[in-house]
């Protein structure tokens, strides 16, 4: 019997095994697909960024298993480009970095959904307030993106030569020069021994980056004015307005007097071997570059204040979860981790990110209380006003700054600010309006 | 007399030498003022890539300190030479270097098969074809980019080696140029081989391509310079470092708010000097290359 029995045993033995087997497999399979993700995220940066995103990448995936990160790395001038064809081509990622002012253009088009509710929510509460600016949409005021960092413009100049020039340093935002202080400096600056250009204004960063919009529209601004009615969405009667039109005088006077650094000098004439530049209107980031060269002697100051309020940029990079993400919840969950994780924040403080999280300022001693850079993080509470959040942003931008390079080169203000400001109206007017911008709340 | 002769002979001579002289002069000057231009911006990149610092680099900017190394490294190209990491330079110019190779060689056999086809093969409406394709030229390149994409992403070949090869081994130039090169070669020489029972793919093979040797080169040449300065089409295709060409990898040195000029300064030499020794090795081909795609495109 058993010699008989034992060989059916043996395939009834062999057939469940394998059913057993099969089935296991399969439900292993099918835990395993449920658990495995893949998360594509799409950003930009210099070497240094790229490689703290690679690094915290694989830190997210240690921590969960099962979860993939495919980095898309992309040169950030051709970032736009990169996004158009991925829509072009139906295959954005899930996550993608984005230049703020860009943010009201994608959620109108319909590229990206709310991250509130994806992120932790002790994350969000840390948000500074200029940080939570540049990542609302107006419209639903929901928040569609984050980052850990923001951005400022300041005033860099040397101690050393401002006080031999008995110059007023101004030490906080309420005390920035007033128009008449700042004028009064550029004059004695200009006659001051060994200065060329009492004023780098950046010219040399040119129109195909987005400085001329992001640094002096604060100028526009804190003169009253602004490239676009913020309420109605127009900007014809406002950026052609008399108060804008006297901004662009102004700057175009500076210039047309000498004092602004040209376009062909290059970068560098803050700290080139003779400082031909005295001031330097620059970016947060620049204070590495000088402090590199002239060490303690640089000082950083706000932005004046030309009218009755001061006004200073905002806005950098931030991350958003594209509306078509496979899973946003884990997206939200890349990115809490990301923004949370220490050593991301300190490869940041160590290259001098400018914070846009409460609890990252608080450790970043450069920004902190009597840091070097104390005032210019000051600025982010009291005078950053955001670019303007509305779809048409990439035509306002444009049309702004081939004005202001036309003014700068001594075409009429008044001429080339109304161009822009049709320029900028027709697009508006060919979209619609981008409903529902400039309806009745 | 003969004294009076042999001593007004050179002065003779130096008069009309003179302007010759001058007119020499002026040329190597012309010439010398021409190359400085030429070379100044590749010797100040040189000269760049051996400075570590790129605050320097930055400040030496504007004055003629930007042509002088005071204490050169080569450090930044340490730097970038890996083959892993958040830059793997390394990888991106063996990319490169697959992608030159696979599309020049792809793409002299393609073309010049087209061409032959189109010179000597019984194709119904040869002429209509011929037209078409010398007008496909005129389309560029970035019109058909999105489709493109779009084609290959539904192909299954996005961020691959074969997205940034297929695309590009056959050009209506390339074709046309051959073409010209073929319909010269005398009828004697394709109907004797005919005569020989040879196959059109053995007469191609083995008479034509020996033949257009010349017209090959020319078309592998400047294959190759439009393949290694692709940046446009790897920079929409590719999205990770498995099949990103060095082109697009210099390109993130350049971040929002700081350019690491050392480390693009060195890249940029690192993906000049492929080209230069091949230039200075091949330099009569290329030159050659250029006249006769002048004369015949």
């Amino acid at each position: 019997m058993t010699s008989h029995e034992s060989p059916r045993l043996g395939k009834r033995l062999l057939s469940h095994l394998g059913a057993t087997s099969m089935l296991a497999v399969g439900l292993g399979a099918g835990l395993a697909a449920a658990e495995a993700a893949e998360l594509k995220v799409m950003f930009q940066g210099d070497p240094y960024e790229i490689t703290i995103i690679t690094d915290v990448a694989k830190r997210f995936e240690a921590a969960n298993p099962g979860t993939t990160v495919q980095l898309i790395n992309t040169p950030h001038d051709a970032y736009n480009e990169k996004i158009g064809a991925a829509v072009s081509a139906g295959s954005l990622p899930d996550i993608m970095q984005l230049d703020a002012p860009f943010l009201a253009n994608y959620v109108w088009s319909g590229f990206l959904q709310p991250v509130g509710g994806l992120l932790d929510k002790a994350l969000v509460d840390d948000m500074t307030a200029s940080n939570v600016s540049q990542g609302t949409y107006p419209i639903d005021k929901e928040l569609y993106a984050i980052g850990l960092t923001d951005s400022t413009v300041a005033l860099y100049g040397s101690r050393k030569q401002l006080e031999e020039l008995k110059i007023r340093i101004p030490t906080s935002v309420d005390d920035a020069w007033t128009r008449d202080e700042f004028e009064a400096a550029l004059k004695t600056l200009s006659t001051a021994p060994g200065v060329k250009w009492p004023l780098d204004l950046f010219r040399a960063y040119g129109t195909k980056t987005e400085w001329i919009t992001y640094a002096y529209e604060p100028i526009l601004v804190s003169m009253g004015c602004d490239v676009i009615d913020r309420t109605s969405w127009k900007a014809t009667g406002t950026l052609d307005g008399k108060a804008c039109v006297d901004a662009a005088t102004e700057m175009q006077n500076w210039v047309k007097q000498g004092w602004v650094v040209p376009q062909s000098a290059g970068q560098n004439q803050f700290y080139a071997e003779g400082r031909p530049a005295a001031l330097a209107w620059g970016g947060h980031w620049f204070y590495a570059e000088a402090n590199a060269k002239m060490g303690d002697d640089v000082v950083v100051m706000p932005l004046p204040k030309f009218g009755d309020k001061g006004a200073s940029p905002n806005g950098t990079w931030i991350w958003s979860v594209a509306k078509t993400a496979s899973d946003p919840a884990m997206a939200g969950k890349f990115l809490s981790f990301m923004l949370q994780d220490p050593a991301y924040r300190d490869a940041y403080k160590a290259h001098a990110g400018f914070p846009g999280l409460k609890s990252f300022a608080a450790a970043s001693p450069l920004y902190a209380d009597k840091g070097a850079m104390a005032v210019a993080f000051e600025q982010a509470s009291k005078s950053a006003v955001p670019r303007p959040p509305h779809p048409a942003y990439p035509t306002i931008t444009l049309a702004f700054q081939n004005a202001m390079t036309n003014i700068f080169d001594g075409a009429d203000p008044q001429e080339e600010l109304s161009k822009a400001a049709k320029k900028i109206d027709d697009d508006i007017l060919d979209n619609d309006g981008y409903q529902p911008f400039g309806q009745p709340e | 007399m003969s004294t009076v002769t042999s001593a007004s002979a050179p002065a003779q001579a130096a008069r009309v030498s003179e302007p010759r002289d001058i007119g020499a002069i002026v040329k190597f000057v012309a010439v010398l003022i021409i190359a400085l231009v030429v070379v100044s911006p590749l010797f100040l990149l040189f000269v760049a890539s051996l400075k570590p610092d790129r605050f320097q680099i930055l400040a030496d900017m504007g004055s003629f300190r930007a042509f002088w190394v005071t204490d050169p490294s080569l450090q930044n190209f340490k730097d970038i030479a890996t083959f892993g990491g958040a830059l793997p330079f390394g990888r991106y110019l063996v990319n490169s270097l697959i992608i030159l190779f696979c599309t020049v060689l792809g793409g002299v056999f393609l073309n010049s098969m087209a061409a032959f086809v189109l010179a000597w093969g019984r194709l119904p409406g040869r002429a209509v074809v011929l037209t078409g394709l010398i007008g496909l030229y005129i389309v560029p390149q970035e019109s058909i980019v999105l489709p493109l994409l779009s084609l290959v992403n539904k192909a299954g070949l996005g961020d691959s080696f074969a997205a940034q090869i297929l695309p590009w081994m056959a050009s209506p130039l390339y074709i046309f140029l051959i073409y010209q090169f073929f319909i010269q070669v005398p009828r004697d020489i394709y109907d004797a081989a005919t005569v020989d029972g040879a196959s059109p793919f053995r007469i191609y093979w083995s008479v034509f391509l020996p033949l257009s040797l010349p017209v090959l080169a020319t078309v592998a040449i400047l294959l190759g310079i439009e393949t290694w300065n692709q940046y446009l089409w790897p920079l929409m295709v590719t999205q990770t470092d498995h099949a990103r060409p060095i082109s697009v990898g210099i390109a993130s040195f350049f971040g929002h708010d700081s350019v690491y000029w050392n480390s693009a300064m060195a890249a940029s030499v690192m993906m000049m000097l492929p080209v230069l020794i091949f230039y200075l090795a091949f330099q009569k081909w290329f030159v050659s290359s250029f006249i006769s795609s002048a004369v015949k495109g």
